[in-house]
């Protein structure tokens, strides 16, 4: 059991320790960097020499090896550096945009989640054959709807028109709602498509015809044989959708003017801030590496054959 | 009175002025637009106001990036004020001065009982430690030497309230530095900081009317009145504490956002805003101010070190092929007037160039001819086998710059000459657009409002927006104009005011004798506003000052 766990342990570490690296070598290989960026600003007006002495009080003119060292120590005890671009300590940064990417894309994608069921179940009980051939081309349509728009649309409608939802200054819950359906409408797509796909291809089962034949009714086939076996590959799907969510808000934060990682990793790119980009990747990587990790080490608990294999092992 | 007749009349009145230069100009005209004013000014409220972009680092010397500027202008004090109306500067923090005849040292008296927010007083010993900061840099704490202060020495305090600066060479601009937004007065703790910690807000410990309190990072900003403020500049009507409570800086970046957010009533003053969207704000009865930047103009510079463009005559003729006033009006609105110079006609020192700046195609395409550049079976210019084709980076801070850029392609198209505009991420697009050879034509403008910022556009060592050699690109072989940086040495220097401004005509028209420039209009920064925000002012570069502004009730 503890060799499993050390096992484990160790391979989480080895993956960060990749990615840090890894990380570090491409950041390296970008053609500029931030202190070039942000002192060659016309803003500042500095002359070639004021240039060569800020870089090398920043050290960035020493050695990458050196550089190397220095930032993983300063990484392993909790030191993510400064933003040289926005002037502020690069954990504040994670610290300011993460617990609104983590509302805005969990709440986004329960809501694409009960989206997806709602128009999956509307179609498969749907009566008439033209409203469900209706009902299924919506994912379509949604899928097709530039977020950007349908954010703008939303706001017009709903904040500036209607006057219910404040765009600015809303409360910390109001402020949710818009974006989180903005990004629900496109999550949904797949989701629903997928659902209702499986959904057709159980009704075709054998068993499905043996249930019917025994007079079940198409409700209760539903609900009772068919949505059991056709959630499971739309759950697979929906992991992926997540994964992508958390990164993959960027124009909704923009539309909506709320701070979250995605924006962040756009701008420091965008800036090369190499601080905040190696900060996000290793801090993704290790939220990666944790779950796995966890659901790894759940694994004995939940599956006896684990446990007794791990035991016969040890 | 309309707003536009009004800014009119103050652009004439400051090029009147500018005519009879005083010592460093700051605070041009455009200000103190009140739409009415009527009644008397009431007191409280939060003003909501919806910026473009987050803030970066707050050293008062970076406040040049607009967002940085319209914060720091509400928490900081300056040594001196410059009277809008009057365009003399006059007393803030400094009660009185006295310059020497070359403008090698300045004396000045601090105001007794001026505090920074954190209790410490602001007493001649800040001052000297301020200015030592912006004048020589801090190389410790990573803090880069202010643009606004040239050829700083070091500072004595004399008594306490008493404060003394001596420069190594005449440094006639400094009178009028010590009013810009870079040279803020900041407490000694802020001044410990290193460079890298001041993105914060919370840290930048000023004198001003307002003091931040609290900062959500890259997303919202408050600031608060301070209650016993008692220390704005001694002419101004308003004296005591601001009249607004509150000011919340709200990040949106979303131009269609920040506009109906506005006219939906959810905003007050909203910065950054297109010119084709003026006249919808406008149609709603709501304000637009477009302070001008008052300096280097909105221009097209090339860089000679590019064997392309390194025959003036081939610069002349795409000088001659811009047309200016087809740019203006297609694009841009009455806020945006045609350059006249590579200045602003509001800046001090500005000399009329119309006739020089001509659009006239056959002029062109006769240059073009005589310089060898013929016109090939594609229809483009071509010498010893080579074409014509040029290149520009798109520069995402000034207004409408790619279609600027765009349009300025199709009608060098109409001479044979190519111009590819190009697209890159901020990051990219510094480090190409110092490369000669990838950007030989690269947009260019710079706001500050005294004739040192010609210096500062064009000088090697400081923004070389035409790649000199010995300046902050290592990609340029040889190109240098000792003439054109003899002169703006002299520029920088020259203590005798009648003197310097001569010297500053004579470099507008060197920079357009040469076409090192093709000047296009004269750069505002736009904003619009509810009716009822009150007396909204702006400073020399059109940065917002709220301490004399108030809501009135909302009809």
């Amino acid at each position: 059991m503890s060799r499993y766990v050390i096992g484990r342990i160790g391979q989480a570490a080895l993956v960060l320790w990749a990615a840090f690296t890894v990380s570090f070598i491409l950041l390296q290989a970008l053609p500029g960097d931030a202190i070039l960026i942000k002192f060659l600003n016309p803003e500042l007006g500095l002359g070639p020499e004021q240039i060569a002495d800020i870089r090398a009080s920043y050290g960035a003119d020493s050695p990458l090896v050196v550089q190397y060292f220095h930032t993983a120590a300063n990484f392993l005890t909790g030191q993510f550096g400064y933003s040289i671009h926005a002037g502020v300590p690069v954990g504040d940064l994670i610290l300011a945009n993460l617990p609104q990417t983590l509302w805005l894309s969990t709440l986004g994608f329960l809501l694409s989640v009960v989206l997806a069921v709602a128009l999956a179940a509307l179609s498969a009980l749907s009566p008439f054959l033209w409203l469900r051939s209706f009902i299924q081309s919506i994912p379509a349509l949604f899928i097709s709807t530039p977020v950007f728009w349908l954010g703008i649309l939303l706001i017009q409608i709903f904040s500036f028109q209607l006057k219910l939802i404040p765009i600015i200054n809303p409360g910390p819950w109001q402020g949710l709602i818009l974006p989180v359906m903005t990004l629900a409408v496109p999550i949904s797509a797949p989701l629903a498509q997928i659902l209702m796909r499986n959904i057709d291809h159980v009704l075709t089962e054998p068993f499905v015809a043996v249930a019917r034949a025994k007079g079940a009714s198409h409700r209760w086939v539903l609900w009772k044989h068919v949505a059991k076996n056709a959630v499971l590959p739309t759950l697979t799907i929906g992991g992926i959708l997540f994964g992508e969510l958390l990164a993959g808000a960027v124009v909704t934060e923009a539309v909506f003017g709320l701070n979250g990682l995605g924006g962040l990793t756009q701008r420091s790119v965008n800036d090369q801030d190499i601080a905040v980009l190696q900060a996000i990747v290793v801090f993704s990587a290790t939220a990666f590496v944790l779950i796995n990790l966890t659901v790894d080490l759940l694994y004995p608990v939940f599956d006896p054959r684990l446990r007794v294999r791990q035991g016969a092992v040890a | 009175m309309t707003l536009k007749s009004l800014s009119g009349s103050k652009a004439h009145l400051a090029a009147l002025v500018g005519v009879t230069f005083l010592a460093g100009t700051s605070l041009w005209g455009s200000h103190a637009v009140a739409a009415g004013g009527e009644g008397a000014p009431a007191k409280g409220g939060t003003l909501v106001y919806l910026e473009q972009q987050p803030h970066t680092n707050l050293y008062p010397p970076a406040g040049g990036f607009y967002p940085n500027g319209g914060i720091l202008n509400q928490i900081t004090d300056k040594l001196t004020y410059q009277n809008p109306k009057t365009l003399e500067i006059e007393p803030w923090i400094a009660e009185s001065w006295t310059v020497n005849a070359d403008a090698t040292e300045y004396t000045f008296k601090i105001r007794t009982g001026v505090t920074f927010s954190d209790g410490t007083p602001l007493d001649a010993a800040a001052v000297a430690k301020n200015y030592d900061t912006f004048g020589r840099g801090n190389k410790d704490l990573k803090l880069p030497i202010s643009e606004v202060i040239n050829n700083y020495d070091r500072s004595e305090v004399i008594d306490p309230q008493t404060v003394k600066f001596y420069f190594k060479k005449p440094s006639p601009g400094f009178l009028q530095g010590t009013s810009v937004i870079g040279s803020g007065l900041v407490s000694l703790k802020t001044l410990a900081l290193p460079y890298e910690a001041l993105g914060d807000a919370t840290k930048i410990i000023g004198s001003g009317p307002f003091v931040v309190a609290s900062e959500t990072l890259g997303r919202e900003l408050t600031l608060k009145a301070r209650p016993e403020y008692n220390w704005g500049p001694a002419k101004l009507e308003h004296q005591g504490r601001a009249y607004l409570d509150e000011i919340k800086y709200i990040v949106t970046p979303e131009d269609s956002v920040r506009i109906g957010a506005l006219l939906a009533g959810q905003a007050d003053v909203i910065r950054q805003i297109q010119a084709y969207d003026e006249k919808q704000v406008e149609d709603e009865g709501y304000l637009i101010y477009a302070p001008s930047t008052r300096g280097v103009n909105n221009s097209v510079v090339f860089r000679p070190d590019n064997p392309l463009v390194a025959d003036v005559k081939v610069r002349r003729a795409l000088l001659h092929a811009t047309n200016t006033e087809e740019i203006v009006a297609t694009l841009f609105s009455t806020n945006y007037p045609k350059a006249t110079s590579i200045i602003a006609k509001t800046a001090s020192g500005y000399v009329d160039l119309s006739p020089k700046l001509s659009y006239d195609i056959a002029k062109a395409k006769q240059l073009l001819d005589e310089a060898g550049w013929k016109v090939g079976a594609n229809g483009r210019r071509q010498k010893d086998g080579q074409t014509l084709e040029l290149s520009a980076y798109e520069s995402l801070p000034q207004p409408q710059n790619k279609e600027t850029l765009q349009l300025v392609a199709q009608q060098w198209e109409k001479v044979g000459v190519k111009l590819n505009v190009l697209t890159a991420d901020s990051g990219s697009a510094t480090i190409n657009n110092l490369d000669p050879a990838k950007a030989p034509v690269s947009p260019a403008m710079v706001g500050r409002a005294d004739p040192d910022v010609i210096k500062s556009q064009y000088y090697p060592t400081n923004r070389n927006v035409l790649l000199q050699k010995g300046g902050n690109s290592d990609k340029v072989q040889s190109f240098v104009d000792e003439r054109l940086n003899g002169l703006l040495d002299q520029l920088a220097s020259e203590p005798d005011r009648s003197k310097r401004l001569a010297v500053a005509g004579e470099v507008q028209n060197y920079v357009v004798d040469q076409a090192y420039a093709i000047p296009i209009f004269e750069e505002p920064q736009a904003f619009a506003a509810a009716p009822y925000v009150k007396n909204v002012s702006f400073e020399a570069v059109g940065r917002p000052s709220f301490y004399s502004t108030w809501l009135a009730p909302r009809r």
